[in-house]
């Protein structure tokens, strides 16, 4: 009865060694990039849930639903280059969130490394898509956008409701004038939009 | 009559009164225009529109708008009886990522219809205005400060810090143009001419918006003479025993260098208090071109270095921003034989735990004779590299750095540490050779076996065999359980055992009943293939036969 699982276990170890191989030499570059895009972004998951020890409970009562845009899930074949440009997009609104209101609230230090890390997100991110660019036509189809009447741009709906998103967050925030309790729930919400998209680096992987 | 005749012109003039009064107003109904252009720079909203009827003079127009999912009209301050055909208007407290819908119409002593403007959404209409900028002249290098030409702007509230830029710069004199995109709003550009005028303009982008803004006016600035001190140059970081060593080459001796470090994200964040060039405290006034400091002092992330001279009386200007990343680390070489062959092992980071190396990689090596300087610089994509033409019985030194082989993304390591190794005598070709061969006999079996075991795999995975398997065989030895737990070729009949007669307990009468449907039961069971419709039908009549004794 134990010999099967033996096999079971050596195969499987094979396997992962022939499909990291293959993995290897068909994925170059901008997904090979994603790798360590994906370890950027757990690390920022991580640093945002240490910044603080935990939800105060009497901030509970202030919480109010954001309505995190979720209609990459409405595609059955998600467009990566969307979710890539989503994402950079998430990166720089939530760098921005975190950077420039000065607030005594968390330490320093942890601030200092979700900065770091956004930044670093942001960076690959953008390194992807511009390699992206080079390859596409993108760079015809925007300097076409240029001079289009700006009407007649491409519609970009995602975008635009990923901003009312970070809209409703920012007058949540000076509304409640910048509360402690106001920017513990933001840190969870923008959390909560990170891991969103970390799911989706997954299928960056995949050609 | 008379009275008739009266009565019939009264009902006329009633009839033509109001048409002839406004023919004597001066005619046809007042249109509104029909066409509306609608322009956004930043936060000025700008109205344009034709008058519909070029004749009419005198006309004023007004606006109302309407935030969608709402019902009435708002008056549109600043737009309101406009005698040309254009307005602006900015102050409104808008969410601009919500669509309005504006109306006008022409007035005159009555006023026309209103004209519905299709809805829009002010931030997809949005350009970009044209950026303030800001330059600093030195002899060699211009320093770009870039902002945003609207303050706290309503538009770009969420876009602070998304904004990258693109210049054009060319020299006054030649008119010849460098671009220069995807830049931060604090740039540095090098390797100019000292006493040059040079003239730029300025863009700003929001790329994820697909937005590209205005050019800024033209910009021009004259670099200053040549200063005495050139800045340092080739600044290099590679790591020796927990240190980083931080080299650099300066052209003259007897100078004093002081180094300084900024955290490469605040480059989005100028503004930031934090944008403060702090001093490496080891590196403060060192006398030589290099300087030691602990890997402590940087927690992981990027950081920008600059390096300046000193003679104790002037000083040189900063030297180029280098970009750091602790996360890059040492690679270990080891010289596995003879003849050089390096092997570039993974790297370490402080808890001895390795790196997994995610992008794919370009290692630089720089190796040179341990007596002379000479250094000789070779680039392999390999991490397993040998090294050919090398003098025998020599000492050679050897140091690696790696860098990603995508030049956007421009990351380089530290330097290894230097690994020195004496290259073998002469005339191993041969005794290669013959290694060679031995390995590879050596080797064959090996791989034959793996590729067996892997084909093995693959038809456990993909190709499972139907015999049951050997320890199936060891546990149930009996025949007739083993056929319970496998379904076999043929079908075997079996035998049905039953558990209680219940004809005992039931009528003589129903006794032969139940005994012919005991028979016709087993004689069932040797046409049926399973056991569940024979117990199904047993028990129905077990409990019929139940009823009928309490009945």
């Amino acid at each position: 009865m134990s010999t099967k699982p033996d096999m079971i276990q050596k195969c499987l170890w094979l396997e992962i060694l022939m499909g990291i191989f293959i993995a290897g030499t068909l994925s170059l570059d901008c997904n090979l990039l994603n790798v360590h895009l994906r370890r950027v972004t757990w690390q920022n998951l991580r640093h945002l849930s240490s910044m603080s020890n935990s939800f105060p409970v009497e901030c509970l009562r202030e919480n109010i639903a954001f309505e995190l845009p979720q209609e990459f899930l409405q595609y059955t074949q998600p467009m990566k280059r969307d979710i890539k440009k989503a994402f950079y997009e998430m990166s720089l609104q939530a760098f921005n969130i975190f950077s420039q209101h000065t607030f005594k609230y968390w330490k320093e230090r942890h601030l200092k490394q979700i900065q770091i890390g956004l930044d670093q997100q942001a960076e690959y991110l953008n390194q992807c898509l511009e390699e992206d660019k080079n390859e596409n036509e993108d760079m015809k189809e925007m300097k076409e956008n240029e001079m289009k009447p700006s009407e007649a741009r491409v519609p970009q709906l995602s975008s635009l409701e990923l901003r009312r998103y970070f809209h409703r967050i920012d007058n949540f925030l000076k509304e409640k004038k910048y509360s402690d309790c106001a920017w513990e729930i933001v840190r969870v919400e923008i959390r909560r939009c990170l891991y969103y998209f970390y799911k989706f680096t997954a299928l960056f992987r995949r050609k | 009559m008379m009275v008739v005749l009266l009565g019939a012109t009264t009902l006329v003039l009633v009839a033509v009164a109001p048409w002839v009064l406004s023919a004597a107003a001066g005619g046809k109904n007042l249109k509104s225009p029909q066409k509306v252009e609608v322009d956004i720079i930043d936060d000025n909203f700008i109205l344009r529109w034709n008058r519909s009827d070029e004749s009419v003079g005198n006309v004023t127009f007004s606006f109302d708008y309407q935030k969608t999912g709402m019902d009435n009209w708002i008056k549109l301050s600043g737009c309101q009886n406009i005698t040309s055909t254009k307005c602006n208007f900015s102050s409104l407290k808008l969410n601009v990522y919500e669509e309005i819908k504006l109306r006008i119409r022409a007035e005159k002593e009555n006023t026309s219809s209103w004209y519905e403007v299709d809805s829009f959404t002010p931030f997809r209409k949005a350009q970009i205005g044209p950026p303030e900028v800001h330059l600093e002249a030195e002899d060699k290098a211009i320093v770009i400060h870039i902002s945003p030409g609207t303050k706290d702007s309503v538009m770009w509230a969420l876009d602070g810090l998304s904004f990258t830029y693109s210049l054009v710069i060319w020299k006054n004199s030649s008119g010849v143009e460098e671009r220069i995109e995807n830049i931060y709003s604090r740039h540095k550009i090098y390797k100019l001419s000292p006493e040059t005028t040079y003239c730029l303009k300025v863009k700003a982008a929001l790329l994820t918006s697909w937005k590209i803004g205005v050019y800024s006016p033209v910009h021009c600035i004259k670099t200053t003479v040549e200063n005495e001190l050139p800045p340092p140059e080739n600044i290099e970081v590679s790591v020796q025993n927990q240190n980083y060593v931080l080299k650099w080459d300066y052209t003259y001796a007897n100078m004093t260098f002081q180094v300084q470090w900024l955290h490469a994200f605040l480059k989005r964040n100028p503004g930031n208090h934090l944008y403060k060039w702090k001093q490496i405290p080891d590196c403060e006034n060192v006398k030589t071109t290099q300087c030691v400091f602990p890997q402590n002092v940087f927690q992981k992330g990027i950081y920008l270095l600059r390096v300046q001279a000193s003679d104790g009386n002037n000083t040189s200007f900063w030297s180029e921003e280098i970009k750091f990343d602790t996360e890059i680390q040492v690679f270990n070489i080891r010289s596995l034989s003879d003849s050089f062959h390096i092997y570039i092992g993974a790297p370490k980071q402080s808890g001895n735990t390795p790196v997994i190396q995610d992008y794919p990689l370009i290692y630089e090596i720089i190796f040179w004779e341990n007596t002379s300087n000479a250094e000789r610089k070779i680039i392999e994509k390999k991490t397993d590299v040998t090294v050919p033409n090398l003098k025998p019985l020599t000492v050679y030194c050897v140091k690696a750095r790696a860098h990603t082989m995508d030049e956007k993304l421009n990351k380089s390591s530290v330097f290894s540490d230097a690994v020195c190794e004496k290259t073998k005598p002469g005339n191993t070709s041969k005794i290669w050779l013959i290694v060679g061969i031995c390995i590879a006999l050596f080797a064959l079996p090996f791989v034959i076996y793996a590729a067996k075991v892997f084909l093995r795999c693959i038809n456990y995975v993909f190709f499972p065999s139907l015999k049951p398997s050997s320890s199936i065989d060891e546990y149930f030895s009996e025949q007739p359980l083993k056929n319970l737990l496998l379904s076999t070729s043929e079908e075997q009949i079996e035998k049905c055992f039953i558990i209680e007669n219940i004809s005992t307990i039931a009528t003589v009468e129903e006794t032969n009943q139940t005994d012919e449907d005991h028979k016709k039961y087993s004689s069932q069971t040797s046409q049926d293939s399973g056991n569940y419709s024979n117990e199904d039908e047993s028990e129905s009549k077990t409990s019929e036969e139940l009823q009928q004794d309490f009945v």
